[in-house]
């Protein structure tokens, strides 16, 4: 196996007395895409907090390609090359759809703080900007309020916002939470085209989506990785048929 | 665009040949209109544009003010800084306090945010009295404007174009900062924080920046005040102006770029003609600001512009004929409230109550008439009137509606 490009070792949070954490252990290598998966509660949000910065580790060293991230702010974890989406829907509502992938992708280009030159004639930046248009196929909707997209129309324009630093690692947190059984089939075929050649990491619940999905999956229980294997693998676990899979059959 | 090239070009025009065609009296409110205009501009940068309320943009107005005094104490209008130059002063102090205030104030976002911008502009108010070296106590600080580059700067005139020169040219440099990189940032600021930090921008320092360039240009807006008045007084740190500019540019619209300044211009243009004309005009502007809220919350231009892309102005004669009845029913219903106001307000002086010896008690005069306190007419006349204007305003506005049946 490769080089993992993000890995954690006994990380660990608490809040006050509770530890959601307890010592996670986590490889995710280039170009895989990697699920985490869980029952409810199991802390998979605040491992991706713990990850993306919004949260600190009380302990434990995370690593993203052999830098230590752990407890940086989040735009600094983002500029060494993660990107995140979140589980409710996060975008710039009230702006088009081509200005909010503009403003993401003009981060890329270290324009943040730029009073001399007009946004609309940075030709790199549009470009850059029409190609995700492209990419998550929204296109036709580049002058529309993001606001006021449909439901799937603005995960996968958070998604396009998530491409727009080209980053290492990308995190999707529940992508097709809340969506159709029509959406959902739409929107794991744009991950599948656009993580192609990218490194993943994606809570999901549908178990059908992570199976179809990922390369590998861990297994999240009471903030705990108690396996990581091949869907074939974890499949075929007792441990995690018992623990979690086993509960969904019964 | 090409129309809105011509409307601005026109309006400038309008602007230039303006002082030709006033009273000294009405030059003098155009000069504070322009002020206004450009105070609430630079306000409604953070406000409209970066979704920060600020409670205490006074001081910033006020810092520019006393830093534009002390400059042309200290230069007498001539050297490095003749007459015409002295706001960059202001501007110059605005935007170093701006950098030091906004560093602790965005640091917070919200209720919260607003709270620390009106304790810290509180504090200068509060702490301006006992400074006197530096704000000249109860009299506050003067100084004389001195000719400079073959202007006396003597008459209102000259320092009415001075203003509107400074104000124009700060009025397009606010406008081109919204096209920059930075000045579609500060859009993302208003939109969604929490999403930019996650894109790798550093949101605390975009921030302050916003913050700075807006308090930069309220100081810019206090100098030419400075200038105009020829003095500073600490009551200009008041509560009172960061209200007003907040007041000022939700009237106007924050959302659209001149919405603020025709706003400000517009209320203070009210302030100058009806001051004069009442004791009540603080409750007009209240009652104006609160219908404005209700029924436009978009603000005077901003609704206006709304309506222009959704092409909802189609004249035809039903839709005209249904306006023309709402403007009447407008000025029937404000009539009657403005007869209702003044009456009560004279009933309840207490230059009233003096009258009073005995009974009956005696009437008082409005609009030439004779009113007298316990007669049904006085009352009933403009609730009336009022009622009529109301019912009148319904009726219109649902035949204005197209969603509701009416004519569109």
């Amino acid at each position: 196996m490769s080089t993992p490009v993000l890995s954690l070792h006994g990380v660990r949070k608490s809040f006050g007395p509770i530890e959601i954490i307890r010592g996670i252990e986590l490889d995710v290598v280039p170009g895989e895409r990697h699920a985490v998966i869980g029952p409810n509660g199991a802390g998979k949000s605040t491992l991706f907090h713990l990850i993306s910065g919004q949260l600190t580790p009380t302990a434990g060293d995370i690593l993203l390609d052999g830098l230590p991230i752990g407890g940086m702010a989040p735009h600094l974890v983002n500029r060494q090359g993660l990107a995140r989406s979140f589980q409710i829907t996060n975008i710039f509502p009230g702006l088009s759809v081509f200005e909010n992938l503009r403003l993401a992708v003009m981060r890329r280009f270290g324009l943040d703080f730029v009073f001399w030159r007009r946004a609309s004639r940075l030709k790199a930046v549009t470009h850059l900007a029409d190609e995700l248009l492209a990419q998550v196929r929204l296109e036709k909707r580049a002058s529309v309020l993001a606001s006021e997209l449909s439901y799937s129309e603005q995960r996968s324009l958070e998604i396009g916002m998530t491409l727009a630093s080209d980053p290492k690692v990308i995190l999707l947190d529940e992508p097709m939470a809340g969506m159709s059984h029509e959406e959902t089939e739409y929107t794991v075929g744009l991950i599948r085209d656009i993580t192609r050649g990218r490194t993943l990491l994606i809570v999901e619940h549908d178990m059908d989506v992570v199976f179809s999905l990922s390369d590998r999956i861990s297994v999240l229980v009471y903030g705990q990785i108690i396996a990581t294997g091949t869907p074939a693998e974890i499949r075929g676990n007792l441990a995690v048929r018992e623990a979690y899979l086993g509960e969904e059959a019964s | 665009m090409r129309t809105k090239v011509i409307l601005l070009a026109l309006a400038v025009a309008a602007l230039v040949a303006a002082p030709a065609f006033l009273s000294p009296g009405l030059v003098n409110a155009s000069i504070q209109m322009l002020i206004a205009a450009l105070f609430a501009s630079a306000f409604s940068l953070l406000c409209g544009q970066a979704g920060m309320l600020s409670f205490g943009h006074s001081a910033y107005f006020g810092i520019g003010a006393f830093a534009t005094i002390h400059a042309m104490n200290a230069f007498n209008g001539a050297g490095l800084l003749p007459t015409p130059l002295l706001p960059l002063v202001g501007g110059l102090l605005g935007l170093v306090s701006g950098i030091a205030a906004g560093w602790f104030a965005t640091k917070r976002t919200g209720v919260y945010f607003s709270m620390i911008t009106l304790a810290l502009a509180e504090l200068l108010h509060a702490l301006a009295p006992h400074l006197k070296e530096i704000f000249g106590g109860e009299a506050g600080v003067s100084a004389m404007r001195m000719p400079a580059w073959g202007f006396s700067f003597g008459s209102n005139v000259e320092v009415y174009y001075l203003t509107l020169g400074w104000v124009l040219l700060c009025l397009l440099l606010l406008y081109l900062y919204t096209l920059t990189p930075v000045g579609r940032l500060t859009l993302g600021l208003r939109e969604n924080t929490h999403r930019l930090r996650f894109l790798g921008y550093n949101v605390h320092r975009l921030s302050v920046l916003v913050f700075a360039i807006s308090a930069m240009f309220s100081g810019v807006a206090g100098g030419l005040q400075a200038l105009n008045i020829e003095a500073a007084n600490y009551v200009v740190l008041d509560m009172q102006l960061s209200a007003s500019v907040v007041l000022n540019s939700y009237i106007g619209g924050v959302k659209v770029f001149l919405g603020p300044a025709i706003g400000a211009a517009l209320m203070s243009f009210f302030g100058y003609a009806v001051s004069d004309l009442t004791r009540s005009w603080l409750l007009y502007q209240g009652v104006l600001f609160v219908l404005v809220m209700m029924f436009l919350p978009d603000g005077l231009v901003g609704e206006f512009a709304k309506r222009i892309r959704e092409g909802r102005f189609g004249l035809g004669w039903e839709r005209l004929s249904a306006g023309l009845l709402f403007a009447v029913a407008l000025v029937l219903a404000i009539v009657g409230f403005v007869c209702m106001v003044e009456l009560a307000q004279r009933f309840f002086s207490t230059d009233y109550r003096s009258m009073i010896v005995g009974t009956p008690w005696p009437p008082v005069t409005l609009f030439g008439r004779e009113w007298l306190p316990f007669s049904p007419v006085t009352w009933g006349l403009p609730l009336g009137l009022m009622a009529v204007g109301l019912g009148l305003l319904n009726f219109a506005s649902h035949r204005l509606d197209p969603e509701r049946g009416g004519v569109s």
